[in-house]
């Protein structure tokens, strides 16, 4: 399913970008915004009668329920943004700061700036002020838009940055279990990178760089990936680029494989940050390969990607006349901790060629599996890829090494057009000589990895998850227990009632409420409502306060979920 | 559909300097997006003097996307200038006959007090938040560095705030994000040429926005802003407070951003000169779309460090700027040191900044005696690593031909200079010239500068000296642009 509200995106933005300035084109603004809502009503109504085609009873039900609310907001919308309009036509930038957000708020947890029909998670929250306004007279419409979309993707991130926890200095901060980052081995790494090799200072270090990457890092890695990766053969330092941090690796990937409007298939849920990167800077739509966590036939495993939904998302989006360019994937999966066995692997590949689609495989967290009876299988360590020119692999030592604060992450392509071409974005994601230094210095040091840090990290990440699953399973919360990653995927529908991405937000809300930050399922474009991702990566001792705090949101929502079904009983 | 850059092999290019891309883009400056605004797609810069017909030939890719092949140009140029130079690189023990570099403006000068106060005790600090993601604008103890630095330096009248700082990895990814979120697809900032041209690239790379030269007519375009840099690269003016506050007030008049690029603010060696930042202006004439930027490239030569930072009152300007930050950082650790740097302001004062102004001056010196020695005219003003040299007498005609066959003159005889058409200079026949580099390699450097121009002032044109002798893959004759560094 890869419905899209698409339409609904630029003219607001060019509301907020221009019409705001420029009274005299209010009125064709408003004349284009009832032609919007006419052209979103008559898209629902589609989607609508579609649903009641083809779906089962229940699930028709569930979608005419999602469609008319998703009218209502949509009426509402329109509303708020005529009144916007018209008082930003009166005082310039004195807008109320709700108002602009709004639909922006939509666009991001939605992923991209058109997907998904599901109801948005506006209305039902009054905005903050940290949403403030973003209508400037100042920014071009697409500046309004990239600040609005990263204030509201990362609020959460802003607010914990600002009132983080601290186990003596404030014990009453944030606690963040909603980012995946590896807290495990801090310690580690801070006496690793404090030992006297990586304190190099030479001419080279500080003199305009490779723009790829300086060679001598660009060679360790290429040894590096080559061990850890299991590559039959050498790898090529000359087919890695380095840049600082996978997201930049995936933005420039975006970039030169796709004009803009051109889409990647994406299996969701999914890491936002790749919808976020897809449509900040270059434009590019993501179509979800929804996965459905209810095991059937069809469906041997929750969550369980096939080739037969690939190809069918594909010619579904083929059908709205979208160019496909390529197919992300992350392995291990990010928010799921799934990892992909060799077969599957090579079926997605042989399918991708079969399109010619391009690949995109993020193997970021390839040395955080921590169950030994689970084989990771890099792309890279197949004897004979399908579509070499086409597969394109990142990674970097923000996950695995627990330093995302380094900016470091690595493109692997056999295609030198590709890698050329990302190349030229050197400039601008380059990385500092004296960190390139110390990089290189910690991939060679493999002694260490393998004897010191590596098992290490495991065995810690695995008391962490082990902690972690016990306590879940003590409150009867169902979950995927996978070996891999640094986070658990859990089902928390049943505290939801009715279990819909409002009810999802709100019990999102009393985690903050209660200083804890998790992240949704929403957040990850995961179809059913209900799913959060919490990372387990962390010292016990902030673990253990943090289920203190999920316990007692649990225990206040159950007490509310009983209290209303008290009151719908008595009314009936 | 996309049709491939055409190759104009009137126009020359570019050149050289190994930090590459610096000087590649500047040959289509002019060429990007004809027309504007009204479909926001993107739409296929046109490219002049392009280095290499084979890459462009192969950019008909099934890989790549339209702009993709578009971005990858950019980089087949840069990477040809590199086979030239690199492949090349003089050493003063294992290649004493490889190519001198005058074109790229880095200074050499200062490494070893760079090297020994970055190995001091105090910057190896690692601790745990420094490893962690960050707030994305920079690190808070950096940026109140940065902003105690700017301040004194700079001469501000008030302290500036921390808060109008946003840090990301050099000023390249500074002006890209500045044109993504000041500017539309296909819109323009108007700049005085000639100038550093990698601007260009910065600029359209992300931002899909061109520059428009301030002798080009504008027609047709949309311009947003005005970018000046001060001290000016490549003539190594400075900006009077007077003509400084005139810019600001016509761009006021016009409702247009401007964009002030000081890089060089702490590389004015000549006192008498009188450096003023626009920051230390009482009262700006349009505060909020003033934005001022600055860097440890060049003043304090680590171009490869990779710290830029912007300073603006405008703090929508600087929240959608850091917005894109998550795609520009530096890391946690180079932070620190940074911070360590700039506060260190007894080092800087009586150690750092006399010492490079003392060395900028004697090699500035030593080549402007050079230069009157030949009898050739230049501007040198006591600011920045580089002189503007005109060799508009050794042009047998005034062409940019003529202007790329002496460059390449100068690089067959091993030393890489940069040549004005790289700047969109209007006139050809001027050169620029670095000179911030150690005594023995810019000796080495002006005489082989001396001996390619008395050679050319007694030897008639000979076209077969002027090919180059590395890239193969050019095409023949003397009219193919030479590598783009």
């Amino acid at each position: 399913m890869s419905h899209r509200l698409g339409m609904f995106r630029m003219p607001s933005a060019q509301m907020r970008g221009q019409g705001l300035r420029n009274q005299r084109i209010h009125t064709h603004l408003m004349e284009m915004m009832l032609h919007l809502k006419q052209t979103i009503e008559k898209n629902l109504m589609h989607l609508t009668t579609r649903h009641l085609q083809q779906d089962l009873v229940l699930e028709e039900q569930r979608h005419s329920q999602a469609a008319s609310e998703q009218e209502a907001l949509l009426g509402r919308l329109m509303y708020q943004l005529v009144n916007l309009l018209q008082s930003g036509a009166m005082g310039g930038l004195g807008l109320q700061p709700s108002c602009p957000s709004l639909d922006v708020r939509h666009d991001v947890r939605g992923g991209q700036w058109a997907q998904s029909p599901r109801q948005p998670d506006w209305p039902v929250h009054q905005l903050s002020d940290l949403e403030a306004t973003f209508v400037s007279q100042h920014l071009s419409s697409r500046g309004i838009d990239i600040s609005a979309l990263y204030h509201s993707s990362f609020q959460d991130y802003k607010i914990y940055q600002r009132d983080k926890y601290h186990e003596d200095k404030n014990t009453m901060g944030f606690i963040n279990l909603g980012l995946s980052e590896n807290k495990l081995c801090l310690d580690l790494m801070t006496e690793r990178l404090s030992q006297s090799d990586m304190n190099y200072i030479e001419d080279d270090l500080l003199q305009y760089p490779d723009w790829r990457g300086q060679p001598f890092l660009r060679e360790e890695v290429a040894r590096f990936l080559t061990y850890y990766c299991k590559v039959p053969d050498q790898l090529d330092p000359e087919n890695v680029v380095v840049l600082n941090g996978c997201s930049s690796v995936f933005s420039t990937l975006a970039m030169v494989l796709c004009d803009p409007g051109e889409a990647f298939l994406i299996p969701a849920p999914f890491y936002g940050g790749f919808a976020f990167s897809a449509c900040l800077y270059s434009k590019v739509e993501l179509i979800l390969v929804h996965l459905d966590s209810e095991v059937t036939d069809a469906n041997p495993h929750p969550f369980q990607l096939t080739v037969d939904k690939l190809e069918q998302a594909l010619l579904e989006a083929r059908l709205t006349g979208k160019k496909v360019r390529g197919l992300i994937l992350i392995n291990p999966q990010n928010p799921l901790g799934d990892v992909y066995s060799r077969d599957s692997l090579q079926g997605y590949l042989e399918f991708a060629k079969k399109y010619h689609l391009h690949v995109i495989i993020d193997e970021i967290y390839m040395l955080s599996v921590f169950d030994e009876f689970i084989t990771f299988h890099s792309v890279l360590s197949m004897e004979s890829l399908p579509d070499p020119n086409r597969t394109h692999v990142i990674w970097g030592t923000s996950k695995d090494f627990g330093i995302s604060g380094f900016r470091f992450g690595v493109l692997y392509t056999h295609n030198r057009e590709v890698a050329s071409a990302v190349s030229s974005f050197g400039y601008l994601h380059g990385i500092s000589g004296i960190a390139q230094h110390k990089l290189c210095r910690l991939l060679q040091d493999r002694e260490w990895i393998d004897k010191v840090y590596l098992p290490t990290y495991r065995s810690r990440l695995q008391i962490a998850h082990g902690y972690m699953t016990k306590k879940l399973e003590a409150l009867g919360i169902p979950f995927l227990n996978r070996g891999s990653g640094l986070y658990i995927w859990m089902n928390l529908k049943m505290y939801l009632d009715p279990c819909t991405f409002e009810e999802e937000l709100l019990l999102h809300r009393r985690f903050l409420d209660n200083k804890l930050i998790l992240s949704r399922g929403r957040t990850y474009m995961c179809k059913e409502p209900g799913w959060f991702r919490i990372t387990f990566a962390d010292k016990p001792l902030l673990l253990k306060q943090a289920m203190h705090r999920f316990y007692q949101v649990l225990s206040e929502q159950k007490q509310d979920l009983i209290m209303k079904q008290l009151e719908n009983a008595q009314r009936e | 559909m996309f049709t491939l850059p055409q190759k104009e092999s009137k126009a020359p290019t570019t050149c050289p300097g190994p930090a590459s891309t610096q000087d590649l883009d500047s040959n289509h400056g002019d060429g990007l997006e004809r027309e504007c605004s009204r479909k926001p797609d993107w739409k296929l810069p046109e490219f002049c003097g392009v280095g290499d017909p084979t890459a462009t030939a192969s950019s008909d890719s099934s890989h790549l996307s339209s702009r993709g092949s578009i971005i990858k140009w950019f980089w087949d140029s840069a990477e040809e200038g590199y086979r030239t130079y690199h492949m090349d690189e003089y050493d003063e023990d294992k290649n004493p006959s490889g190519i001198i570099n005058m074109g790229t403006s880095e200074n050499k000068l200062c490494f070893d007090l760079l090297s020994r106060r970055l190995s001091q005790s105090d910057m190896l600090r690692v601790e745990p938040s420094l490893l962690q993601y960050p707030d994305w604008r920079g690190h808070l103890f950096l940026r109140e560095e940065v902003a105690r630095f700017l301040s004194f330096y700079c001469k501000s009248p008030a302290p500036l705030k921390p808060e109008n700082v946003v840090v990301l990895n050099g000023c390249a990814s500074l002006f890209s994000a500045l044109a993504t979120v000041l500017c539309e697809v296909g819109e323009a900032f108007l700049i005085p040429a000639p100038y550093y041209g990698a601007i260009t690239q910065h600029v359209y790379l992300y931002g899909g926005v061109r520059l428009v030269c301030v002798y080009l007519d504008s027609e047709g375009v949309k311009v947003k802003g005005l970018i000046l840099i001060n001290p000016q690269n490549p003539l190594g003016d400075i900006y009077s407070p007077g003509e400084l506050r005139d810019y600001l007030e016509f761009a006021k008049r016009h409702k247009l951003h401007v964009m002030v690029d000081e890089v060089y603010m702490l590389s004015v060696f000549e006192k008498s000169a009188g450096y003023h930042s626009v920051l230390s202006l009482e009262g700006l004439p349009d505060p909020q779309r003033t934005h001022v930027m600055w860097a440890t490239s060049k003043d304090f030569g680590m171009s490869g460090l990779r710290f830029g930072t912007l300073y603006t009152e405008n703090r929508d300007v600087a929240t959608a700027v850091a917005s894109l930050c998550r795609y520009h950082g530096l890391s946690g650790l180079v932070q620190y040191q940074m911070a360590q740097l700039l506060r260190d302001r007894d080092w800087i004062n009586q150690v750092y900044l006399p010492e490079n102004h003392a060395r900028l001056k004697a090699a500035h010196t030593y080549v402007a005696g050079e230069l009157r020695a030949l009898g050739i005219p230049f501007l040198g003003r006591g600011a920045g690593f580089f002189i503007w040299v005109d060799l508009r007498k050794y042009l047998p005609e005034a062409t940019f031909k003529e202007e790329m066959l002496l460059w390449r003159r100068f690089l067959d005889n091993k030393v890489l200079l940069s040549c004005g058409k790289a700047f969109q200079c209007k006139e050809p026949g001027w050169f620029r010239l670095v000179f911030s580099d150690k005594a023995h390699r810019l000796c080495l450097g002006m005489q082989r500068v001396r001996q390619v121009l008395e050679g050319k002032s007694q030897v008639p044109d000979d076209p077969a000296s002027c090919q180059s002798q590395e890239s193969g893959n050019q095409r023949s004759g003397g009219e193919t642009p030479p590598a783009v560094l």
